[in-house]
């Protein structure tokens, strides 16, 4: 089991108002899983990859990754946890302005105390596998969204993380380069990758193989899609 | 890896250069300004302390001292006061001395159609060596002028321009209280110092001030050289006893040396020092807190780039590192970018002030290595220091919540 959530909830304390973001959610998803999470706006759906990312810890429950409590770690070994981990793709890319695709995408190895050579060789690697191979030295902002994105992927890719984590990675794109980033998806989805994607897009939903709704801080279905189609989109 | 940071924290700087550069601004204010204000200040310094010596080096000043109507009540009768009689027995005393008398006379030259009013030094020739002031044409008073009286005179150089324009003044006549002088030199020229025109002095040999003008043998000083600056506290301390005894042992004699007048400029130039050095901390404290605020800016401009740097693996110490060394660079570039502003600024304002000022020609900036290492290590202090708040805060942000940021 990868993930292991038992009993989480994530209170947020917005001035004197507690917000209940998440209540007492359980949650399994096996190694090479490809799992949408859909709900509406404000569900919880970006509260809920924060915790499975280790970007912030839960109120109550625990989280089990890998095997491992990470309510024990400290804030040090989650962040390793993030950097060996996890991979993170954003609906806003968050590249770093004025940085090349290979400056980017050398960073995660970089925290990972790789080697500058290797760095390199393995970003170009990266950038090579998500088709960007002669835009390797172009700056973030001369590279059209659909491009952002995959470099984006080729930086959470760069630890070969056990965990893909991408909140609405198609949400900022048009339809196409949408559909070649969900390719990317479901291409490294038969490759073994176990993803968690984020869309409130029940058709974009179709392209993994469960879906997880969350309403109102609570899971309320947790169903096989069953299509695989490409075709539907 | 911390490398792999250096090289990362170089490239953020160059990407923003015009950040990079505004911040380096208030680092380049502060040291450029220490290090000018240092220099200025030395200089003017070497300059006052030079243009002092050059009217004479280890100099004695005699005067009696003004007793109090009681003390005067009490020492009647004796003799309390400095005579010229007390120049001659300190020569004959003290043969290594070079002695000059003075008396000061306000008096008004006249020739045919001009006049001049001043004051009247009446002196002996040793003054001129002692002052290390000498004559630019004709000669200064000699030995002979004294013991027959002459009614000679040498006058400053303005003074002979302002009586005689530009023909010559020597073998030329002027009237003193209807006693008629003659002009056997005219003295180069030496500015102000210290708040005298040598260039207005006018000297009379002083047996001639005592017999024309005053008609008793009271001098208002004396001016003493000592060959030896070693024996400076000795040859105070036996010539102040020498004149108490002379004085019927009445204490009215002060004796002052150069150092003291030294003493007193060097006090000046610490009050100077401590003004403009209080400026340039100020300038530098600026400098510091330009470095500090667009630090703080750029933590909240980058709020979403820490995030996501810490999303993807950086450590507190990390961040904080790549600050630190964002700061650093910044405040050691800028710190040496000051140092040669600074230098270029003294040197430019040294020679301004040569320029514009009567008689400093010989004024010069002096810029010591001890000052540009202080300001330049104060700087880079200062930019660590303030750099240092910002990159906490930077270290400490949520990743959550930085990423959420917009
Ligand atoms: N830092 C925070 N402080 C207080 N409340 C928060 C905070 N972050 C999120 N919330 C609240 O928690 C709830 C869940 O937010 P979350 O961002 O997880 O929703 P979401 O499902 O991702 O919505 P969307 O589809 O709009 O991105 C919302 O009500 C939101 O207002
Ligand atoms: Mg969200």
């Amino acid at each position: 089991m990868l993930i292991d959530l038992r009993q989480v909830s994530k209170t947020y304390q917005a001035g004197q108002v507690a917000v209940h973001a998440l209540k007492t959610i359980h949650l399994h998803i096996a190694k090479g899983e490809f799992v949408a999470i859909i709900g509406q706006s404000g569900s919880g759906k970006t509260t809920l990859l924060d915790i499975l990312g280790c970007l912030s810890r839960p109120t109550g429950g625990e989280y089990w990754l890998d095997g491992e409590n990470t309510g024990a770690l400290t804030e040090s070994q989650l962040t390793t946890i993030r950097n060996r981990k996890i991979g993170f793709v954003f609906q806003t890319f968050h590249l770093l302005p004025r940085k090349t695709a290979l400056d980017n995408v050398q960073l995660p190895l970089m925290y990972a105390g790789v080697s500058r050579p290797a760095q390199i060789s393995r970003a170009q690697e990266l950038l090579t596998q998500v088709g960007l191979e002669d835009r390797i030295t172009h700056y973030s902002n001369q590279l059209s969204g659909g491009q952002q994105q995959r470099v984006a992927i080729a930086r959470a890719l760069a630890n070969r993380p056990a965990l893909l984590l991408a909140d609405e990675p198609t949400g900022n794109l048009d339809s196409q380069s949408g559909k070649d980033i969900l390719d990317m998806f479901a291409s490294l989805h038969r490759e073994g990758q176990t993803i968690v994607m984020i869309t409130h897009d029940p058709l974009i939903a179709q392209r993994a193989q469960r879906r997880i709704t969350l309403a109102d801080g609570r899971i309320t279905a947790d169903e096989s899609t069953g299509s695989r189609d490409p075709v539907l989109l | 890896m911390i490398g792999s940071i250096f090289q990362d924290a170089f490239k953020n700087l160059t990407a923003n250069i015009l950040r990079s550069s505004l911040t380096m601004l208030g680092v380049i204010i502060g040291v450029a300004s220490v290090i000018t204000m240092i220099a200025i200040v030395e200089g003017g310094q070497l300059w006052l302390v030079n243009s002092i010596e050059r009217l004479g080096t280890n100099l004695l000043f005699v005067w009696k001292k003004r007793l109090t109507v009681e003390e005067r009540r009490m020492f009647a009768g004796r003799n309390t006061q400095l005579r010229y009689e007390d120049a001659l027995a300190i020569r004959e005393r003290f043969p290594e001395l070079v002695v000059a008398p003075i008396l000061e006379l306000d008096q008004k030259l006249k020739t045919g159609d001009r006049d001049y009013s001043g004051r009247l030094t009446a002196t002996s020739p040793e003054f001129s060596t002692i002052r290390n002031f000498h004559p630019a044409t004709g000669r200064f008073l000699t030995r002979s002028d004294l013991k027959e009286w002459k009614r000679t005179i040498v006058l400053g150089k303005t003074v002979a321009e302002v009586l005689f324009g530009s023909s010559p003044a020597v073998g030329e006549e002027v009237k003193i209280a209807d006693q008629r002088f003659t002009v056997v030199g005219v003295m180069e020229p030496k500015g102000e110092v210290y708040g005298q025109d040598y260039d207005e002095m006018m000297f009379v040999p002083v047996t001639t001030g005592l017999r024309f003008f005053t008609g008793n043998d009271k001098i208002r000083s004396l001016i003493l050289h000592v060959p030896e600056r070693g024996h400076m506290p000795e040859v105070t301390e036996e010539l102040h006893q020498f004149l108490v005894q002379r004085h019927d042992g009445v204490d009215d004699i002060r004796i002052r040396n150069q150092g003291e007048f030294l003493g007193a400029i060097d006090q000046t130039i610490w009050t100077f020092r401590i003004v403009l050095g209080g400026i340039a901390i100020v300038a530098l404290l600026v400098g510091g807190i330009g470095i500090m605020n667009i630090m703080l800016v750029t933590v909240t401009e980058r709020t979403r780039e820490i995030g996501l740097r810490k999303a993807i693996g950086a450590k507190r110490r990390d961040i904080l590192l790549q600050f630190l060394i964002e700061s650093i660079t910044i405040s050691v570039v800028g710190g040496c970018v000051g140092v040669i502003v600074g230098i270029f600024a003294a040197n430019g304002f040294g020679n301004m002030v040569a320029q514009s000022m009567p008689g400093g020609g010989d004024w010069g900036a002096v810029i010591q290595p001890s000052a540009i290492l202080i300001a330049f290590l104060f700087a880079v202090g200062v930019g660590v220091t303030f750099g240092l708040f910002p990159a906490m805060k930077a270290a400490r942000l949520d990743p959550a919540e930085a990423l959420r940021y917009q």
